[in-house]
């Protein structure tokens, strides 16, 4: 007994990388397992219910989770995991949803006391109508999803088989001249179309929008997609007409400005989370046309009332896009509810290493206050404590060290509050991009630091969502939202993008040393860490002394 | 008891002589029969009923005695098995002495009345024999009899129902009858009348054992009254009937086989059931023990395998909660035992549930690893052996835990039920012991020895086999609960794995040391960690003790298992350097210890934190001393004087002071210096005497510095006493006793005797005259003084004493002697 992986009692299962089964143990945990941390030499994968019931609607059973385990262990595995494994996977499927020729959509069950006990909450008792035998109940047609929410909070996921329907067919096909799917991408598309809905996880840079586009080819059917912002918006636009069939004139784009409907959508989060007299008014925007695919880029970023329109949305093929499940509101069971449980998931490191994204390297950057800033942020309130110490003038001196260590790099200033931004802007003789700017500048600027006419940028955090700046090698983050991370990961993917050269990519964190922002950060960066991307950590005054 | 035997009196009376020739061979009593038993049957009757032991009976009459006594008779029979019991039941309402055929159609059912045969006939003489040696049955196969108290313990009544479901015989159901009664029965049934009772009633009993007779009447009888016996025929043999019954059961009363029990309630005889039983005594009986069915059949590699993981983690689990209670135990409840929120709280500790806590607490406790501390505030605390078993290699350490387990009566499995008296009982509490546990626990563990190596018993089969063992007792399902929490307890403890007995659970069972079995199995402890950048360090296995403890203090443990995580924090690093590391150290503790190289982070971490660490310094001082002048305090340090103040200099300008502030102002003040005291916000304090208050005092009278201006009367007086006192110095005193050796010169005292004394006084008081009189006052002082006496009386002397110028009195007997003056001089 040599495995590769150590199975611990609070579920975790730490897997040795550098053994030699390791690749093998982790094929055969990944359909149950989810990847917590994947630092250089153990990764940590953790057992959950909701990830064994992922499983289970993937088709694996408890048998498979059990062997899996103890064939790759190094030592016995406690047998009261074992227990549970199989205890939990067996709460999945024994209430299935289902259409009934009759009664429409019904709610059954193989195991008599748990409909019971469900029947009993009531929290389900507004959403079921009547009883039509001992073992199915009926469901009114709109309350699926909110159903299969409310059943995965008692315990009981529902294994919904009620099917989809086609929507609109539309021709849509991959026009792949000179380029292909990567294998990777090619299996995400597959494992999301066989599971019919669910979440594709994969890094910043790695090609999602490819994933989307495939699986538009496979659906081959009237799509909307549901983007974060504007930008995106015609990113998304840009590439599918790039890469696909589909012409200018077939892709509709909703947003604050333009209010298309065209066979394949293109909606911003913000434009239907708008509300007006305390409605939304966009929403009928899911009804107006019968789509067959729905599209949800940055899933993690989903707005709560789109949790709710989903809910109503359960009758369409749904694919969820992100680079992480971490969402810091911690609402990820309403992804694997209302959206589908994960259908493909790849390791940062894992698809860094087959080249198709660019390692990077991470620095944080330790600064010094001066004696005067120290005493003004000790005497600071406490909620500007965190504004003061991350806009110092000694902060703004070294990323300006830095940009200039990197002359002649494409480099991003990244921050967080508009006046730093607006004063980096100044003495790097930079552009801004923040919220006020127009999209029409925003995207002259791009245009223009994509070309490489201007080599220095700084961002506001409209930067944390879907922009695409392919020649980024150099990316300073000066302040963040917190400790944000999926921010940090969102703005690490900045660079992660295959350079031309193969130059590494950097990533530079300006931190005020003993202050909140070295805990904010160091909270932010544990999570790269745990994706497989050290911080080195270095001390201002070297950077400047080496300047 | 009439003899219900069916055998003819004729044999009876042969097999009496018989017995009388064949004395040394068939026993008349169990006294005899006892003593005609070798000394290894005794001591087999001994060894399976300790009982009778105790104390050591004189002779085999008594250990007869004793071994009839209900006591003990009750007891053994709790602890037959359930053929055996079923055997000696069918004893009790089988004829007495009864003979080996008929117990054995009572068991095993009439000789060719059913073709199947459960085993019942073969299983007997084992029976019989387990009864025989536990002294419950004496005599020969021919004439087996049934101790008399365990006959009357099993043999049914109308009070307590036999579990054979059978009633009492014709002749007992019958003996309070009148004649007449008995007389129809017998007439109805067809049998010649007689007029002598007994000879009915045997009669009687002759036709219910008769079967081709009783199929003959039975077949007269309406398909009613089948359907009436066939309620009663398995039991209870009781029915209620109204006083005007139905056909059917008038039918069957009329025939004696229904015969009256009370007023409204009729039984069905012995005899007639049996028959209808096809003479068995129980509807089921239990011939073979049940077998324990396997469950599932591992490899006993993963079974030893998987018990050792699990050994593992129980030896943590006990370390985890002794060490949680290290330094602030949980107190003990004034009735014994945890609170149930210490209880809660030492589940959170060890992240289970609290019936397992209590599990693991009362396995500490069984191990002698935590007892109360007896202090008067009593708190549960870690015992000296704890330290003691802590350096054991884990093996022993886990030996030392089952071998607690093994043999205790203590069952954490109650914990949090409610007593008789309703009281909730608490882990390491009273009332947690049942002497049936270890028995129970040593028997389940001995029926999964009996299963081939590797096999795991179905859990139903294994209670059902104990519960054949030793059959539960009216409604208490103890011993099946014992069995269910020791087989989830030996799984926790690593005795079994995947529910299969471990080589070295067969170890502890059979008696040996499992800690040599174990040690094998156990993962080596392994001596280096693989240190992540994301601040981890994972340790691939158990840790040697001294790494582990070093590495708990510098990280947090994020998880545990067969591999350990730890995670670095700023918090941890700065424990490690308060704990007396420094960085260079924790540098190469980290280096030494690594599979890879330190990363980067890590040691950025620990150097940051130990740059910050102790830049800020706490201490205790009652007062301090500060001076612009540092050439000043250093004087002062240098002073030896200074020494017991406790100084220290702090700055240049500051000292710190062990001494409260107003020693330090005194010493410095003795020193020659003048300090200033500073009030809390660094003011000069001005002193002022303590602003103390006494009492409520009255004011003390004046003291005047000169003397008042003197009137004339008192300057009279002055005269007068001047001169009084001249007088005195100067008398020219009459020899009062003109005694020329008196030879007393003026200046010495005058000594008269006593009543020469009083009489002197007593006539100058009349004549008031002065006389001169020695005196010697109460402080022993003489004088002279010139005194007037005016009055004489009670011993004392009041006058006016010149010396004095005021009236005085004198004790007369302080007066040593007394002399008038002479005429002239007054």
């Amino acid at each position: 007994m040599n495995g590769p992986l150590i199975v611990q009692s609070d579920k975790t299962l730490l897997l040795e990388v550098d053994h030699e089964l390791a690749g093998a143990a982790r094929r055969a945990i990944a359909p149950f397992a989810e990847l917590e941390r994947a630092p250089e030499h153990i990764h940590t994968y953790r057992i959950t219910p909701l990830g064994l019931w992922n499983a289970r609607a993937a088709g694996h059973d408890a048998e498979q989770v059990v062997d899996a385990l103890v064939e790759f262990s190094r030592y016995p595995v406690p047998h009261a995991l074992l227990v549970d494994v199989a205890e939990t996977m067996a709460r999945y499927g024994r209430l299935t949803l289902s259409k009934h020729p009759v009664h429409g959509l019904v709610l059954t069950s193989t195991d008599r006391p748990v409909l019971e006990e469900i029947l009993r909450s009531k929290r389900i008792t507004p959403l079921v109508g009547a009883r039509l035998d001992p073992d199915t109940v009926a469901v009114h047609p709109s309350e699926r999803g909110q159903i299969k929410q409310t059943l995965l909070k008692l315990g009981w996921p529902a294994e919904d088989l009620a099917g989809y329907v086609d929507g609109e067919a539309h021709a849509i096909d991959l026009v792949e001249d000179g380029w292909a799917l990567r294998p990777y991408q090619q299996q995400a598309v597959e494992g999301f179309w066989h599971g019919g809905s669910g979440v594709v996880v994969l890094p910043c840079g790695a090609g999602k929008t490819l994933v989307g586009a495939g699986a538009m080819a496979m659906a081959k059917a009237t799509t909307l997609i549901l983007v974060t912002n504007t930008v995106s918006a015609r990113q998304w636009k840009h590439e599918l007409v790039k890469r696909t069939s589909l012409t200018e004139e077939e892709i509709g784009e909703y947003s604050g400005t333009r209010k298309e409907i065209r066979p394949v959508t293109i909606a911003t989060y913000q434009v239907l989370t708008t509300k007006r007299k305390g409605v939304y008014p966009h929403l009928e925007l899911f009804d107006s046309r019968d789509w067959g695919l729905i599209l949800y880029d940055e899933v993690h970023l989903l707005p709560a009332p789109v949790f709710k329109f989903t809910a109503d949305l359960q009758a369409r093929r749904r694919l969820g896009l992100t680079a992480t499940l971490v969402r810091e509101d911690g609402r990820e069971s309403d992804v694997f509810s209302l959206i589908g449980p994960k259908r493909f998931d790849a390791p940062w490191k894992e698809i860094e290493a087959q080249g198709y994204i660019a390692p990077a390297d991470c620095v944080e950057v330790r600064v010094n206050l001066t004696d005067s800033e120290r005493l003004a942020y000790a005497t600071a309130e406490t909620e500007e404590k965190y504004r003061y110490c991350a806009t110092t003038a000694t902060k703004r001196k070294v990323t300006e060290a830095l940009v200039r260590k990197h002359r002649g790099e494409q480099t991003l200033v990244i921050g967080q509050y508009i006046d730093q931004l607006d004063e980096l802007g100044e003495h790097l003789d930079a552009p801004v991009i923040k919220g006020e700017t127009s999209n029409a500048q925003r995207e002259k600027l791009f245009n223009a630091f994509r070309e490489g006419e201007i080599s220095v940028l700084v961002v506001s955090k409209v930067a944390n969502f879907s922009i695409d700046l392919p020649e980024a090698t150099v990316a300073i983050q000066v302040s963040g939202t917190f400790g944000s991370r999926q921010e940090e990961a969102q703005r690490l993917g900045r660079v992660l993008r295959p350079k031309a050269d193969g130059h590494e990519a950097r990533f530079y964190s300006v931190v005020a040393r003993d202050t909140i922002d070295q805990d904010f950060a160091a909270h932010r960066q544990r999570f790269l860490a745990e994706q497989g991307y050290a911080y080195r950590i270095m001390d201002a005054d070297e950077l400047l002394a080496s300047d | 008891m009439p003899d219900p035997s069916t055998a003819e009196p004729s044999t009876a009376q042969a097999r009496t002589a018989e017995a009388r020739a064949t004395a040394a061979t068939a026993p008349r009593s169990l006294a005899e029969a006892l003593r005609a038993r070798d000394d290894v049957a005794l001591a087999a009757l001994l060894h399976a009923r300790p009982d009778l032991l105790t104390p050591v009976p004189g002779d085999v009459t008594q250990l007869a005695t004793r071994a009839g006594t209900r006591a003990s008779v009750v007891r053994a029979l709790d602890r037959l098995d359930r053929f055996a019991l079923q055997t000696a039941e069918a004893l009790a309402v089988a004829p007495d002495p009864c003979p080996y055929p008929v117990l054995e159609s009572l068991l095993a059912g009439d000789t060719g009345s059913s073709g199947e045969d459960n085993g019942a006939r073969a299983a007997l003489p084992r029976a019989l024999g387990t009864l025989r040696d536990q002294a419950l049955v004496w005599g020969d196969d021919d004439r087996l009899r049934l101790v008399r108290t365990a006959r009357e313990l099993l043999s049914p009544s109308p009070a307590r129902p036999s579990p054979t479901g059978l009633g009492p015989t014709v002749a007992e159901a019958t003996s309070g009858m009148s004649p007449t009664r008995v007389q129809e029965i017998v007439a109805t049934a067809g049998l010649p009348a007689t007029h002598d009772p007994v000879s009915a009633v045997s009669a009687l009993t002759a036709l219910f054992t008769d079967p081709e007779r009783m199929s003959a009447l039975l077949d007269q009888a309406p398909a009613e009254a089948h359907q009436v016996l066939g309620r009663l025929v398995w039991g209870p043999p009781y029915g209620e009937v109204t006083p005007d019954p139905t056909p059917p059961v008038r039918w069957l009363r009329d025939r004696g086989l229904l015969l009256p029990a009370s007023a409204r309630t009729v039984v069905l005889p012995r005899e007639v059931a049996l028959y209808l039983r096809g003479g068995l005594a129980h509807r089921v009986t239990e011939p073979v023990a049940p077998p324990v069915r396997l469950h599932r059949e591992h490899r006993p590699q993963l079974v030893d395998a998987n018990a050792a993981g699990q050994a593992l983690a129980a030896l943590s689990t006990v370390e985890e909660l002794v060490k949680s209670w290290e330094h602030t135990g949980p107190p003990v409840l004034r009735a014994g035992g945890l609170s149930v929120r210490d209880l809660k709280r030492t589940a959170a500790t060890l992240d289970t549930t609290e019936q397992s806590a209590a599990f693991w607490a009362e396995l500490a406790y069984a191990a002698g690893l935590v007892a109360g501390d007896a202090e008067a505030d009593e708190r549960y605390a870690p015992t000296p052996a704890f330290d003691g078993w802590l350096e054991l290699p884990p093996a022993e350490r886990w030996s030392a835990l089952v071998r607690a387990w093994l043999p205790a009566t203590r069952t954490a499995g109650l914990v949090g039920e409610q007593d008789s008296k309703g009281r909730t009982l608490s882990a390491l509490g009273p009332e947690l012991d049942r002497s049936a546990a270890a028995e129970v626990r040593h028997r389940v563990l001995g029926l999964l020895a009996e299963l081939p190596e590797g096999g795991s018993p179905e859990p139903d089969a294994l209670l059902a086999r104990l519960a054949w063992e030793r059959p539960p007792r009216g409604t208490s399902d103890l011993r099946a609960r014992l069995a269910r929490w020791t087989l989830t307890e030996a799984e926790v403890l690593g005795v079994t794995g995947r529910g299969a007995l471990s080589a070295f659970g067969r170890a502890l069972l059979e008696g040996r040391d499992p800690a040599p079995v174990l040690a094998p199995q156990l993962p080596e402890p392994v001596d280096h960690v693989l240190l992540q950048a994301d601040l981890t360090a994972v340790a691939p296995g158990p840790l040697r003790r001294p790494l582990g403890d070093t590495l708990a203090v510098l990280a947090e443990v994020e998880s545990k298992g067969g591999a350990t995580v730890y995670r670095f924090t700023p918090g941890s690093v700065r424990r490690a350097l308060d704990a007396g590391h420094t960085a260079v150290d924790l540098h190469a503790f980290l280096a030494e210890h690594s599979r890879t190289p330190v990363p980067q982070p890590l040691s950025y971490l620990i150097d940051d934190v130990a740059r910050r660490h102790g830049h800020l310094r706490v201490g205790a001082a009652s007062s301090y001393l500060r001076c612009d002048d540092d050439g000043m305090l250093n004087e002062i340090l240098a002073d030896k004087r200074s020494a017991g103040l406790g100084l220290r200099r702090l700055a240049p300008t500051v000292l710190a002071a062990q001494a409260e502030p107003g020693a330090l102002l005194d010493g410095l003040r003795a020193m020659g210096y003048a300090p200033a005291a500073e009030s809390r916000t660094g003011d000069v304090l001005v002193a002022r005497a303590d602003a103390h208050r006494s009492p409520a005092r009255s004011a003390p009278a004046p003291v005047p510095d000169g003397p008042p201006v003197p009137d004339a009367t008192l300057l009279g007086a002055a005269v007068r006493a001047i001169r009084a006192g001249d007088l005195a110095a100067t008398a020219v005193r009459k020899d009062p006793a003109a005694t020329p050796s008196g030879g007393s010169g003026p200046g010495d005292l005058p000594r008269t005797s006593a009543a020469e004394t009083l009489a002197t006084v007593q006539a100058a008081a009349l004549t008031g005259s002065a006389v001169w009189i020695g005196y010697v006052n109460a402080e022993g002082a003489a004088s002279q003084r010139v005194i007037a006496p005016v009055r004489v009386e009670g011993g004392f002397v009041t006058g006016y004493d010149h010396t004095a110028d005021e009236v005085r009195t004198f004790a007369l007997h302080r007066i040593t002697g007394v002399a008038e003056l002479a005429e002239d001089q007054v």
